[in-house]
């Protein structure tokens, strides 16, 4: 028993073999629920799943990051005595020190939905260019700048489960955070951000966002923008 | 500036483009347009075979040179409907396979788990069936 076993953290993975038993088992120590979802991989991310103490869900077929967040959150609703539903990366770069934060703060109730933010604090660990980048993002962003957000493309993310159950991820690529927030922006969910380290290391930062995805984001967003209803 | 009925045309089919991109349409209405537009399409088709000349006459009223020359402006419009409505039967293609794969992916999940676990968990989890 311990005192989170009422959180969730749902790990979107997708070629992660390397890394992934070793960030699910580092997180276990403190959260001792975890659900996977392998995103179709084609290595053996999978096997090295089974060998944790995870739940594992896997897409037949490669569906994108989005897509596996709203499959875990829809996976981790269905658990019993699920309250709280954390995204957390599969590379390594999320804290579970910062999730218990965030939970500590939803825990207070005034907050349906905590965001990490990587710009609260300046711990100088972003580098340069991706700071330009995605603080331009924030202040551009028309949801963002509602929700007062310094940071809209965080992938570290806490929500309870009224925001988990309402949330609707239907864009299956990179631009979920972005739908993310402008749900957010839309609903009369209670948001707050907090400050988080990520840990920018060789490894997260081969397979993180490269800054040239950001022109496939703007257009999926774009898309959708203009596609609705 | 001279004024051309085929900019009119051209610009009346470039709006209503946008307007069917931004507006969610009904399947089976448009659906029925479609249907009628390609047999338009056919009819005009071998017309414009058997009478080769009342093409340029048409593109004459309308303001444009040659009849091949209508020919052309009329199939770049007839691309861009082509591709969008590709373009939009592609998403919503995506949409079922998301809600597919999602659902098999829960089922298979909570079955592997609880034998892994050996817990007894809820196999139907909740799947978004909303219309895309």
């Amino acid at each position: 028993m311990s005192q989170y076993d009422d959180v969730w953290l749902v790990i979107p993975a997708y070629n992660e073999g390397q890394v992934i038993a070793d960030v699910v088992e580092g997180a276990r120590k403190t959260f001792p629920n975890i659900v996977v979802v392998d995103d179709g991989s084609g290595d053996d991310s999978a096997k090295h799943i089974m060998e944790t103490g995870a739940h594992l869900v896997r897409h037949p077929v490669n569906l994108g990051q989005g897509a596996a967040l709203q499959t875990g959150l829809a996976y981790a609703l269905a658990q019993p005595g699920a309250k709280y539903f954390a995204t957390f990366d599969a590379d390594g770069q999320h804290q579970t020190a910062d999730v218990e934060k965030m939970v500590a703060l939803l825990r207070e109730g005034d907050t349906d939905v905590v965001l990490g933010s990587r710009f609260i604090e300046q711990n100088g660990q972003v580098p340069w260019i991706k700071r330009v980048v995605l603080r331009t993002a924030a202040t551009v962003s028309p949801t963002a700048r509602k929700l007062k957000l310094t940071d809209a493309h965080n992938g570290l993310r806490v929500m309870n489960r009224e925001a988990a159950g309402r949330l609707r991820i239907t864009m299956n690529g990179m631009a979920h955070a972005s739908e993310i927030v402008s749900f957010l922006a839309g609903s009369d969910l209670r948001v707050a951000e907090l400050p988080v380290d990520i840990l920018y290391t060789d490894y997260s930062r081969a397979k993180g966002q490269s800054l040239i995805n950001g022109v496939n984001i703007i257009f999926d967003i774009s898309l959708r923008e203009r596609s609705r209803r | 500036m001279k004024f051309f009925w085929i900019q009119l045309v051209l610009i009346l089919g470039s709006v209503t483009l946008a307007f069917m991109f931004i507006r969610r349409w009904d399947r089976a209405n448009t659906r029925a347009w479609k249907r009628i537009a390609f047999s338009v399409f056919v009819l005009v088709n071998i017309y414009a075979v058997l009478r080769p000349t009342d093409v340029t006459w048409l593109a004459h009223q309308l303001g444009v040179g040659r009849g091949t020359d209508l020919v052309l402006y009329v199939m770049v419009l007839a691309m861009g409907f082509l591709t969008l409505n590709t373009f939009l039967r592609f998403r919503s293609l995506e949409k079922k396979l998301t809600d597919l794969a999602r659902t098999v992916a829960i089922n298979e999940g909570a079955r592997l788990n609880e034998e892994r676990f050996d817990l007894d968990l809820p196999i139907s989890a909740p799947v978004d069936r909303s219309k895309a």
